[in-house]
């Protein structure tokens, strides 16, 4: 098993948080949003289409569903909930909002900060920090999946430093996952704004964001590191086909 | 030789060809002047924790082992990977 089982306070502890920003989801789930539309001005174009696939797949199956992404800014997992999902499905269909890894240094640094995180479903991560701390949210955001959650991973491990999907900067948290879950799907999502032309801490504001999404099931017949490495690519290369299609059809 | 020297002659060896794997990827090179088995690979030698992976494929390559993926997250020193190694080669 790729994952080392995941001990039962580790569970719990998930449990109660989860629990926790269900029962605050009435108010900061809209809070989110609103900010995001009305206070930044960002508009989304491919919504229905998303949220459309995004509901199918977790209507249709209840096998693990993960979701990849592209990564441009430090806020591209709440554009990702929201091309996803509106706000109202998220307050009722509380399991269909993503779970995320922010880098501790970034987003859990003060109290105020790490409650946001704990309320909005995250579970932080020192990049480049202690293997087996790593392993452990691995681990975490494994099970979630396992029971029916659905997380959200950068396969690039952070923000593109070319401002494109970069192939080779492939790590293999990704793959590991998608090899522990048995039947594990895979939702990739390319979203980018008409005026980001590298990596950023924030979108422009006012920015039209143009949103796709493409479902794979990645499969290996190698073993080890070397499996988990070879899934990553493959979602890797799937988020740069469908960044090839994006800049394609703006010409 | 007894068992054991022959034991510290593979942690010894498995040392060195550990330090020559990691060399290419290591920024800090002033220290692998001094490196030992508690030097710390990310925070001491200064490797990037994505090129790790390349580090732990190689030793694959090089010792001839499987390193299944839960046992990289017990790679933090140069002690680590070597214990990791002789383990896996025995």
């Amino acid at each position: 098993m790729p994952t080392p089982p995941l001990p039962l306070h580790a569970r719990l502890a998930l449990v109660v948080q989860r629990e926790t920003g269900r029962l605050l989801g009435p108010l900061w789930i809209p809070l989110v949003v609103l900010v995001a539309r009305f206070g930044f001005g960002w508009h989304f174009e491919g919504l229905r289409e998303s949220r459309r696939e995004f509901k199918r797949l977790r209507t249709a199956s209840s096998a693990p569903l993960l979701v990849c992404a592209n990564h441009l800014t430090m806020v591209d997992s709440i554009l990702i909930a929201i091309a996803l999902g509106s706000p109202w499905r998220y307050v009722t269909r509380y399991g269909s909002l993503a779970w995320n890894t922010p880098a501790r240094e970034n987003f859990a640094n003060t109290w105020y900060t790490r409650v946001i995180v704990y309320l909005a479903k995250c579970v932080p991560v020192s990049r480049g920090g202690d293997r087996r701390e790593i392993g452990v949210v691995l681990s975490k955001i494994t099970w979630l999946i396992g029971i029916g959650e659905v997380a959200l991973i950068f396969p690039e491990g952070g923000r593109s430093r070319t401002g494109r999907v970069d192939a080779d900067a492939v790590t293999y948290g990704v793959g590991r996952i998608v090899r522990a879950l048995p039947d594990c799907r895979v939702l990739c999502v390319y979203l980018r704004g008409e005026e980001q032309k590298s990596y950023s801490f924030l979108p422009a504001r006012k920015d039209r964001f143009r949103v796709s999404v493409q479902s794979m099931e990645p499969k290996t017949a190698m073993r080890g590191l070397r499996g988990s490495l070879d899934v990553s690519k493959q979602i890797l290369t799937q988020l740069a086909d469908m960044e090839r299609r994006h800049f394609n059809d703006r010409q | 030789m007894s068992d054991e020297e022959k034991e510290q002659m593979t942690e010894a060896e498995a040392f060195e060809r550990v330090v020559k794997i990691l060399t290419p990827h290591v920024r800090n090179t002033d220290a692998l002047k001094s490196v030992k088995n508690e030097t710390n690979i990310l925070d001491d030698l200064k490797v990037n924790s994505a090129r790790l992976v390349d580090v732990v494929l190689a030793f694959e390559d090089d010792f001839d082992i499987e390193i299944p993926d839960e046992d990289v997250d017990s790679v933090n020193t140069v002690g680590d990977c070597v214990n990791l190694i002789v383990g896996k080669a025995s």
